[in-house]
């Protein structure tokens, strides 16, 4: 397994352990320092100044999660100096992200990883971001205002009960920080070798609630292949949005928006255009005791052309409805429904067509979960959803989950869940080239991809320094997508693909001492892909190209003087077909607060390495080169 | 499969390990608050009535937080508020709330919050939550975590309505005082 990528690698591998004892040395002695004083003794001012870890915080609000759920927070993402969301998301151990050239990110979780993976669910601020062409995200077209997320939620492993079709393998959930929280003026510029980039924020008290108005632009440089030339993808991206906020997140009303246009650089026919928009209104209410209802409405229109291959507008309007309520002691019943239209006209090309072009679909689904206390330790939790899809009508998701908390500090969850990846017009609709004879046709009978799984997991937090999570899984796949042959060398997109997984999620925090912070990730997948007895495909690669083992290490060490120096090293095993070397990066941070209103940061990222590729096959994949950025933030 | 399950008994032994070495300390979080609420209770006045002898202890209740109460059961050892002894009981829901001095309620008994408000109405209970709008709701002190910081904010007239008289220097910290 990856002997090449690993004597290529090991020079990598030893510098970045280096680099952490050399951080050790620093931490140790601050860590001598620190005495642990009688909290009791402090004053008031004192203990309302304490800094507390986002470990306890984290594994505290997470602690009943019966699930595989790691969060970023928006601290994290700051402390990463990252710049766009898809490298945010790199923190998550539980994804692989897997970066294709400078706007096309590979994203998923649990295997089954392409630029068009299909089995995750990604939401921002309660928005899906999902495009009907492929049941996948175009993570060019996702951008948020970074310094004003609160946090990140990554659910690895089926939520298809709550979330719906899609939450197959994961759930992404981006959550913006409330306006309340965001007052005032934030301006940041940054350059460095690959990016530059501005942004501003303003926000104030407005009519009893609070609003932020926020605006950003970048220009991301262009990559480069494995021999050094250029590849013309450069790309220029401008957003604004804002987001208001009446009353709080539980009792309260909320309404946001984003608008945004990008041009990437195509050599021929001519540039890709990306522009779109989107409003969101929510309205929650505590009803009684115990009862809680959420009202939420959204439309999202985007478009999109690449010339010579195809231009794409889409309209959605989403409207859910959701009510949790205690009917009797130790049940908690949530229940609700959704509607989701969305208009999608293609523009085709003599390359593909979408076949008809222009269409307008419908979603619907209605859930309901009982979660049921049984006794003070144990907590069963039963649901099932309902969803219909344009092409087979409606597909049951249901799930059962048991969590047993040990004591305070520990917690052993366990669930079974079948999830659906609704067919999408990539699997229906899709004919190459763009009029007949076709030598791909999409299958007129192509079915919902169904997955079996099995999770088992164990989270703990043995000392208030320490905090870990552990998943086990196993999951089965059935009538996952295939390119059947009809003869004449054609083929027909059919169903015909099997797989099963079994993997490992590993992941923790260790406060090694007041100011310094220690994180590791680790996740192990073994994945087996057949084929049914009658296909004809003989492509097992086609569903995806996903690492054996993956690692991420993280240090955040405060210095004195509001000073932060934080070093991530990250390992990704070689991906099979298209064979992709494994590869170590090592990206750190400095940032110096001046003044209690200016901050100054640099951010180097493939530290030890000039340039590596992280997807597709090597003549005609792009190489990731090292990067640095110099950032000035100012916030008043 | 077999790597598989080798690796996971591997780690579940490392981590036995390790929990076993770390047994019985809590979440710094958890400290911070148990030492909040001992320390808000030298900041509070209570009216004469709300102490049967002159010996009475001050008698915290804790109803849903377990964790804040073996940690401020070991805090307030050998310690008092306003010359008293400190006892600390550890509630289950329904249980009367009589005798009671300060009442801590944690976030999974949050929904109940208006029973449990209605219940000691009028009574001098200095009411601690730890959930969002708990105050709107007739909490008194409510914590809040800003930026990785435990900090709390006060709403006064629930306070007064008790008899509760609470020091301008603790609301000199609240990050939020409500005051009508």
């Amino acid at each position: 397994m990856g002997r090449t990528g690993k004597t290529r690698k090991w020079p990598l591998t030893w510098m970045s352990a280096l680099s952490f004892l050399g951080l050790a040395s620093v931490a140790s002695s601050a860590f001598a320092q620190q005495a642990n004083p009688g909290l009791a003794d402090l004053s008031l001012e004192e203990l309302a100044n304490l800094q507390i870890t986002s470990v306890s915080r984290r594994a505290e609000r997470l602690s009943d999660a019966a699930a595989s759920i790691f969060a970023i927070t928006g601290d994290d993402i700051r402390r990463s100096g990252v710049t766009s969301l898809p490298e945010a998301l790199r923190l998550a151990p539980n994804l692989q992200v897997a970066r294709v050239d400078a706007r096309q990110y590979a994203i998923s979780a649990r295997g089954f990883n392409s630029t068009t993976a299909n089995k995750l669910l990604v939401l921002i601020d309660g928005r899906t971001v999902y495009t009907p062409l492929f049941s996948g995200v175009f993570w060019d077209a996702q951008d948020v205002f970074l310094e004003d997320v609160q946090r990140i939620e990554v659910i690895s492993g089926p939520g298809a009960t709550l979330w719906g079709a899609n939450a197959v393998n994961g759930i992404i959930n981006v959550i913006s920080r409330p306006a309340s929280e965001t007052k005032g003026l934030l301006l940041f510029a940054g350059a460095g070798n690959r990016e530059s980039g501005i942004g501003a924020r303003y926000g104030i008290d407005l009519a009893g609630g609070a609003l932020r108005v926020y605006g950003k632009g970048f220009d991301r440089d262009n990559t480069v292949r494995a021999n050094g030339t250029n590849v013309p993808d450069g790309w220029h991206n401008g957003q604004a949005g804002f987001r208001a906020d009446w009353g709080t997140p539980a009792n309260g009303f909320t309404l946001h928006g984003d608008a945004y246009r990008g041009t990437i650089d195509q050599l021929a026919p001519g540039d890709v255009r990306i522009s779109g928009g989107n409003l969101l209104a929510r309205w929650s209410r505590d009803l009684a005791a115990g009862s809680h209802l959420q009202v939420q409405a959204y439309f999202d229109q985007t478009e999109r052309e690449i010339p010579g291959s195809f231009l794409e507008r889409l309209a959605t309007f989403d409207l859910e409805l959701q009510h949790a309520f205690q009917p009797f002691a130790g049940h908690l019943v949530t229940w609700g429904a959704g509607h989701r239209s969305a208009r999608d006209r293609v523009t085709n090309s003599a390359g593909l067509a979408f076949l008809p072009a222009s269409v307008t679909q419908r979603w619907s689904n209605l859930f309901i979960q009982d979660e049921i206390a049984l006794g003070e330790r144990l907590r069963f939790t039963a649901g099932v959803k309902a969803a219909s899809n344009p092409y087979t009508g409606w597909e049951l998701l249901p799930s059962a989950r048991l969590a047993w908390k040990v004591d305070a500090n520990q917690m052993v969850w366990g669930a079974l869940s079948r999830a659906v990846r609704a067919p999408a017009r990539l699997d229906r609709d899709l004919f190459i080239p763009g009029q007949p004879p076709f030598l791909l046709s999409g299958g007129s009978d192509f079915r919902a991809e169904i997955a079996n799984v099995l999770e088992l997991g164990y989270r703990a937090q043995p000392s208030p320094r320490l905090s870990y999570s552990l998943t086990a899984f196993r999951a089965d796949y059935d009538r996952l997508r295939s390119l059947e042959p009809i003869g004449g060398g054609a083929l027909v997109i059919g169903n015909k693909m099997k797989a099963r997984t079994n993997g490992l999620e590993a992941w923790g925090n260790f406060q090694a001492s007041a100011n310094w912070r220690l994180s590791a990730g680790a996740t192990f997948l073994d994945e087996h892909r057949s084929f049914r007895a009658d296909s004809g495909d003989t492509n097992l690669a086609g569903a995806g190209n996903d690492p054996k083992r993956q690692f991420v290490l993280r240090s955040s060490l405060d210095l004195p003087g509001q000073q932060e120096f934080d070093v991530m090293a990250r390992h990704v095993s070689r991906l099979p077909s298209p064979a992709v070397p494994s590869y170590t990066a090592v990206d750190a941070r400095y940032a110096w607060r001046l003044q209690k209103e200016l901050e100054i940061s640099v951010t180097a990222q493939n530290l030890f390495d000039k340039r590596h590729p992280e997807s597709g096959a090597i003549a005609t994949r792009s190489e990731i080169e090292r990067g640095v950025f110099l950032k000035v933030k100012w916030s008043h | 499969m077999v790597a598989l399950i080798k690796r996971v008994l591997l780690m579940a032994a490392l981590l036995a390990a390790a929990s076993a070495l770390g047994q019985g300390e809590r979440g710094l979080e958890t400290q911070i608050k148990a030492a909040f609420l001992y320390k808000f209770g030298g900041f509070v006045e209570w009216p004469a009535g709300a102490f049967t002898r002159a010996d009475s202890t001050f008698t915290i209740g804790v109803l849903g937080a377990d964790g804040v109460a073996a940690e401020l059961e070991r805090l307030v050892a050998g310690r008092t508020v306003h010359g008293r002894a400190i006892a600390v009981q550890k509630l289950k829901r329904g249980e009367p709330l009589a005798g009671l001095h300060l009442l801590f309620i944690g976030q999974p008994e949050a929904s109940r919050l208006a029973d449990i408000l209605a219940t000691a109405k009028g009574q001098p209970l200095l009411i601690v939550t730890e959930t969002e709008d708990a105050l709107a709701r007739g909490s008194m002190i409510n914590f809040i975590t800003v930026e990785d910081k435990v900090r709390f904010d006060v709403a006064l007239p629930p306070a007064e309505r008790g008899h509760l008289r609470i020091s301008s220097r603790l609301l000199a910290v609240a990050r939020k005082v409500i005051t009508s």
